[in-house]
């Protein structure tokens, strides 16, 4: 089986989760991903506890540790910077410049590198330079005012930032492919601020589109929503949610009706334009009456009898438990070294021929620092034990 | 400028949000992507009136931007055929992408093994509800398949209802992974000769979107999975406050000095001078405390007020801002994630949802919006297909093309 992405290598300077996690990505699909740590790490503090993030976000990953502070330590960093393939950051554009890591200089001995990164709010405009943090981004996006019910503070989901991780990882892939054919580097940004437009995609492009509308600006309460039948949530009788979603309700109504005690035929609702427009609150008020009567489990048993688009809305131990989540490998089971049997999110996309696959947790800092360089700088021993013993390298 | 993905072409048999926003990807970047449809009616979203009751204008954007820069072709699969057309559009095409349950596509002879026989080279990507290898068949919508990954379960405050992340919010993200397997099986295509299957489940992608909160559950922290209140969020410092207008979301770390430039911003207040907030330890454990006395300061401040003094302190800081505000905000509109395109439908320019990924040298591009239903059928029937009109008239005739 092939690793699609064997003949990428992808130097991995990221602090966050999202940036981490989409260097990852690729790592999962076969790239030599290598990150480096700087030193003087600090480094987390061992808790005795699984470092399940990192074994997430750094692994199949190799690690370097460079103190960049020195002289030698750059010269090192630039000689690496220039024989990658690409480069992945959220590092601030000053911070990467003062490292001689900055796109200009790697560009001016590696023309065709691929440099991305993770911007707060894109690469050009005003507020280019503010701060690479998720919760700001969201916040001016518009989306949160109206996640919530009606008086309820704001909502921040943090799916902005996730959207970055598969748009990173989207930028380089076609950026790739661009450089196959033409031979061509080129810079690649991906802001929080773009990813979290694009997470709230169809209010935000609706409210563009007309300009108006308070169901756009502020939140809608359950018991208003536009259409009983989608996009709606009510409470069973064990206090578990349900959802539907059957945005066309002809279809979904003679099945549905039966399902909750209406009377299909009943002359309140029996149109589709009564159901959504003239009785509407009146059949959410039904609703919210009948789903009431019956705990989730029972509701569920009958949603997939009657094949219906509704589900309960379940926490996280659903998944957790799912053997479709496994079969898919969309969460793993995996032997760790130190804790046993533990389970980890997989990969969310299956390919037939070359999947992706868990090779390596996350590197300690450092374990990668000799093998790196001597394949890629071809760094002999006495010069990188000299580079340790001088404190340049771990 | 060049374009990336020049070159490659898209069989784009998708309906609704996640397929074809998939799709859009693509075509941003140059592919040449033909959307398949069926030629009564097409895709189901063409007929999308309203959206949250809104009357959707006299455009239908929820359609026409997700479909931007592709051609359409109309054929009716369900008849041989129709289904021969195809096979020869499979020839000449490098991806078959198809958000269609697996069922349908087999009844029409559109499995992986057929048309990849016809074309080894071929990319056959699905976005199936639950994944290739779950045995669950139910029908999957983007909010009823949110509801099972528990992210919805986690969000807003203590004893509300679960939050569902936005209309079309599951989709979207499905659709960008589905975007990379497609470039994924691209690549090792273009070094190997060998097309494959590739699947981005609209289950597998939301699992993924949770990934934060979900791994931490997974190794065993249970209260990732609940709902928390702002009211008692570990660092105070890090938090959404109310004022008297908009919310505003404070980001800073729990330091000393960041609390007194806080302090200092919000005018220093007797009420923050407490010895219970004089370390990060201290505001740690009074956490509650402090997030209420800080709540009573923003609360005598209006946002932009506020906002002012905070900036003034040095303090990062953002307004929770509506839609209202994020159409006019200058910063989306310089980097075109909004751009103005022209719409054939209303014969004027509108504003769209532009590129959200920014290639310097190869960037993406919009030049026109969602296509009339079957408005290429022809053209590529006779140009890229190599059909004469004796034969298109009689796959007319026999129903197969409009």
């Amino acid at each position: 089986m092939g690793r699609i992405l064997h003949d990428v290598t992808v130097l991995d300077l990221t602090r966050q989760f999202c940036t981490a996690l989409s260097g990852a990505f690729l790592a999962d699909f076969g790239a030599r991903v290598i990150r480096v740590d700087l030193l003087p790490s600090a480094g987390p503090e061992p808790t005795g506890r699984w470092n399940h993030e990192a074994d997430l976000i750094h692994r199949n990953k190799l690690s370097v540790a460079i103190n960049a502070s020195t002289p030698r330590g750059r010269e090192v960093f630039a000689a690496l910077a220039a024989k990658v393939d690409v480069i992945l950051t959220d590092w601030q554009r000053d911070e990467l410049a003062a490292l001689g890591v900055d796109y200009a200089k790697v560009s001016g001995t590696r023309p065709d590198v691929i440099f991305a990164r993770l911007s707060g709010f894109g690469p050009k405009g005003p507020d280019q330079d503010l701060p690479v943090i998720d919760e700001l981004a969201a916040a001016r996006t518009g989306a949160m005012p109206i996640l919530p019910q009606p008086g309820q503070p704001p909502v921040y989901t943090g799916a902005g930032a996730m959207h970055a991780t598969g748009m990173l990882a989207f930028g380089i892939l076609t950026a790739l492919l661009h450089r196959m054919q033409s031979g061509e580097g080129q810079e690649v940004d991906v802001s929080l601020f773009g990813a979290n437009m694009y997470s709230s995609a169809l209010d935000l492009q609706a409210f563009l589109a007309i300009g108006h509308g308070d169901r756009l600006l502020n939140p809608i309460s359950r018991l208003d929503v536009s259409n009983p039948m989608s996009g709606s949530v009510y409470r069973s009788a064990d206090g578990r949610w349900v959802t539907l979603t059957m945005p066309d309700t002809d279809r979904w109504w003679p099945a549905f009706s039966a399902m909750v005690g209406l009377d299909a035929n009943d002359a309140r609702f029996d149109t589709h334009e009564k159901r959504t427009a003239v009785n509407r609150l009146a059949l959410i008020g039904e609703l919210e009456e009948r789903f009431s009567r019956r705990p989730a489990g029972e509701w569920r048993r009958m949603f997939q009898e009657k094949q219906l688009s509704a589900d309960i809305i379940e926490q996280f131990d659903y998944p957790a438990h799912d053997p479709a989540a496994y079969a898919n490998r969309y969460i793993m089971e995996l032997d760790h070294p130190s804790f046993g049997k533990v389970k980890t999110l997989g990969f969310p996309i299956w390919a037939s021929d070359s999947p992706a696959r868990l090779e390596s947790l996350a590197p300690c800092a450092g374990q990668h620092t000799d093998q790196v360089l001597h394949e890629l700088l071809g760094y002999s021993r006495e010069t990188l034990h000299e580079l340790v013993d001088a404190g340049v390298l771990a | 400028m060049s374009k990336a993905l020049e070159g490659v072409r898209v069989i784009d048999l998708t309906v609704w949000f996640q397929g074809p926003v998939s799709a859009q990807y693509l075509a941003d970047f140059g592919a040449d992507v033909i959307k398949v449809e069926r030629p009564q009616g097409g895709d189901q979203a063409r007929g999308v009136r309203s959206i949250k009751s809104l009357e959707i204008g006299d455009w239908n954007q929820y359609f026409l931007v997700i479909n931007r820069n592709k051609k359409s072709i109309a054929i009716d699969l369900k008849k041989p055929e129709g289904q021969e057309i195809l096979y020869r559009l499979v020839e000449k095409s490098d991806v078959f992408l198809s958000n269609l349950a697996p069922e349908m596509l087999a009844a029409w002879n559109l499995t992986y093994e057929k048309l990849s026989s016809i074309n080894p080279k071929l990319v056959y990507a699905t976005n199936t509800g639950y994944g290739r290898f779950s045995k669950v068949s139910k029908p999957s919508f983007d909010m009823t398949v949110q509801a099972l990954t528990g992210i919805m379960a986690r969000l807003g405050e203590p004893g509300q209802p679960p939050i569902y992340l936005g209309m079309g919010s599951g989709d979207a993200y499905g659709g960008i992974m589905s975007a990379l397997g497609i470039l994924l099986a691209l690549y090792e295509c273009r070094r190997t000769g060998k097309g494959q299957s590739i699947d981005a489940s609209l289950y597998g992608a939301q699992l993924y979107l949770a990934a934060p909160h979900l791994q931490a559950y997974l190794a065993g922290h249970e209260s990732s999975a609940l709902q928390h209140s702002r009211r008692q969020v570990e660092n105070p410092l890090w938090n959404l406050y109310p004022t008297s207008g908009k919310w505003v979301f404070l980001c800073e770390r729990n330091e000393d000095a960041r609390f007194a430039a806080l302090c200092r911003a919000l005018r220093n207040p007797a009420a923050l001078a407490d010895p219970r907030f004089g370390s990060t330890a201290r505001r740690r454990e009074n956490n509650e405390a402090l997030i209420a006395a800080i709540e009573g300061e923003t609360l005598k401040y209006g946002h932009a007020e506020l906002m002012k003094a905070l900036q003034g302190a040095g303090i990062t800081a953002s307004p929770v801002n509506n839609f209202a505000d994020v159409i006019r905000d200058e910063q989306a509109w310089q980097n075109a994630y909004f751009m103005k395109t022209w719409c054939e439908e209303v014969q004027r320019e509108v504003e769209i949802r532009g590129l959200p990924v920014t290639l310097s040298k190869s960037p993406g591009e919009v030049h026109s919006l969602g296509p009339q239903l079957g408005q290429d059928t022809e053209i590529l029937m006779m140009d890229l297909l190599g059909y004469e009109w004796e034969q298109i008239e009689a796959l007319k005739a026999k129903g197969a093309i409009p």
